[in-house]
């Protein structure tokens, strides 16, 4: 399966602009309703408003809730300040996966389930983007790193 | 999990609490005990509104500060500032040895007023239960004071948490004491309810969320069949702090099949009913999504 430049989008802001991290959990299937607790308390801290609250926790969920199921049961979740927006990185340690999964137009309610969640994250996100995830120390080049979604909204 | 039978509105999650909120929780469980008060605190202190804590007596302060602060430390900054206090049922009544309704009353009506003198929104308040044992108080006062206390919450940024420990009440105290509430919370994180309303509506409260799906389901496919004869069924998921889009998609996709009815209501938030048009409602015949706004 293809795999999106690692350099994408998502990352050039991050590093360009001032970064304050706002949380760091390793989560499974479990902690998913603590967690949608604590990223829903970070984004309220910071200033995002509803409705855009509750669909940046419903995106989070849902790449959460896709970690878990497809790639080994847990993951990883960074939640970030990054200039006037709040991004969410997520990062799995299963097979990874590419943007071209995710399906353009929404299935019809008789067609495919799969992609649902992933295809309403990206559409409620100002900006989206599946890469690597950065490799463990230690690991040896072309060893499978598992998947980073980055979900970011704007908080004005 | 078929629907049961309650009154509409009473029972909400922890997350749906707002200003002039007064509401009962129980717990059977020193784990699950937690959940709400934590989920309280955090989402209070995150909205500007000062927040008191009145743990149980018989747990140190110790535990209850770890407890706040896991699993992140946000709280800390927050108890250093101000904005988070732990205090006790023997501070708030003060110089009174003894409770009475008026005192506490007065209490925390001087509480919020200094909450806001002090630049906050507000002021919630989580009670635990304990004190009444604590103080030697007679649970009879402790009715007169829940049912009466509405001064303190009309019109006023105040919100409260009453929260009892079924293992220290005997049953039909706890049924008074719910009662007595205009709220009662759902005890625990991530939980989901779905109760039956008025014309065989299917109400759901809590979190539909992945681990839920498959009793969502259910409850709708029964809801379904009991309409059968009506031919038109209503769904209020206002009750609910998070839909999945897994249970959205399921609701839409029942609705969709079921060639028996004729006419389909679902109630919902702003944002639920945003999901809703997202991922197809306006193409399923006969179906309305109505927007509510909790008065």
């Amino acid at each position: 399966m293809r795999r999106p430049d690692a350099a994408g989008p998502a990352r050039a802001p991050a590093e360009e602009r001032g970064v304050r991290r706002l949380l760091q959990r390793r989560f499974t299937a479990r902690l998913l309703p603590q967690l949608r607790l604590l990223v829903e308390e970070c984004a309220a801290r910071e200033g995002l408003r509803e409705p855009r609250r509750g669909e940046f926790v419903l995106a989070v969920d849902e790449i959460a809730g896709n970690a878990v199921e497809h790639a080994g049961g847990w993951g990883r979740l960074v939640l970030l300040r990054v200039g006037d927006e709040l991004e969410c990185r997520i990062s799995d340690a299963g097979p990874g996966f590419s943007e071209a999964v995710i399906p353009e137009l929404l299935p019809g309610l008789d067609g495919a389930s799969n992609g649902r969640g992933l295809w309403l994250a990206r559409l409620v996100a100002d900006r989206f983007a599946v890469t690597d995830a950065p490799a463990a120390a230690g690991a040896e080049d072309g060893e499978r790193t598992g998947a980073l979604v980055t979900v970011a909204v704007r908080l004005r | 999990m078929p629907a049961r039978d309650t009154g509409g509105g009473h029972l909400l999650p922890v997350q749906h609490l707002r200003p002039g909120d007064h509401s009962f929780v129980s717990y059977g469980d020193d784990e699950v005990r937690w959940d709400v008060v934590t989920a309280f605190v955090r989402l209070g202190l995150a909205r500007g509104e000062k927040v008191i804590v009145l743990p149980c007596p018989a747990v140190s302060e110790e535990e209850v500060l770890a407890r706040l602060d896991f699993p992140s430390r946000s709280p800390a900054p927050a108890r250093e500032r101000g904005q988070l206090v732990l205090s006790s049922m023997r501070s708030v009544i003060r110089p009174d040895a003894e409770f009475t309704a008026a005192r506490q009353l007065a209490g925390l009506h001087a509480e919020t007023d200094r909450a806001r003198a002090e630049g906050y929104s507000g002021l919630r308040t989580f009670i635990d239960m304990g004190w009444v044992a604590a103080l030697g108080t007679d649970p009879a006062a402790v009715i007169q004071r829940e049912t009466g206390a509405q001064s303190l919450f009309a019109g006023r940024p105040y919100t409260e948490i009453c929260a009892y420990d079924r293992r220290r009440f005997d049953r039909a105290l706890l049924a008074a004491m719910e009662k007595a509430h205009p709220h009662a919370l759902l005890e625990q994180l991530g939980s989901l309810r779905a109760v039956r309303g008025a014309d065989d509506a299917v109400c759901f409260i809590g979190e539909a969320d992945t681990a839920n799906q498959a009793a969502f389901t259910r409850s709708l496919e029964l809801a379904l069949a009991r309409t059968a004869r009506a031919r038109r069924l209503a769904v209020d998921l206002t009750g609910l702090h998070f839909l999945s889009v897994g249970c959205a998609t399921r609701l839409l996709a029942l609705v969709h099949g079921a060639a028996g009815h004729e006419r389909f209501e679902v109630h919902c938030g702003q944002g639920h009913g945003r999901l809703l048009r997202r991922l197809g409602a306006g193409e399923v015949p006969g179906l309305t999504v109505r927007e509510v706004i909790r008065p």
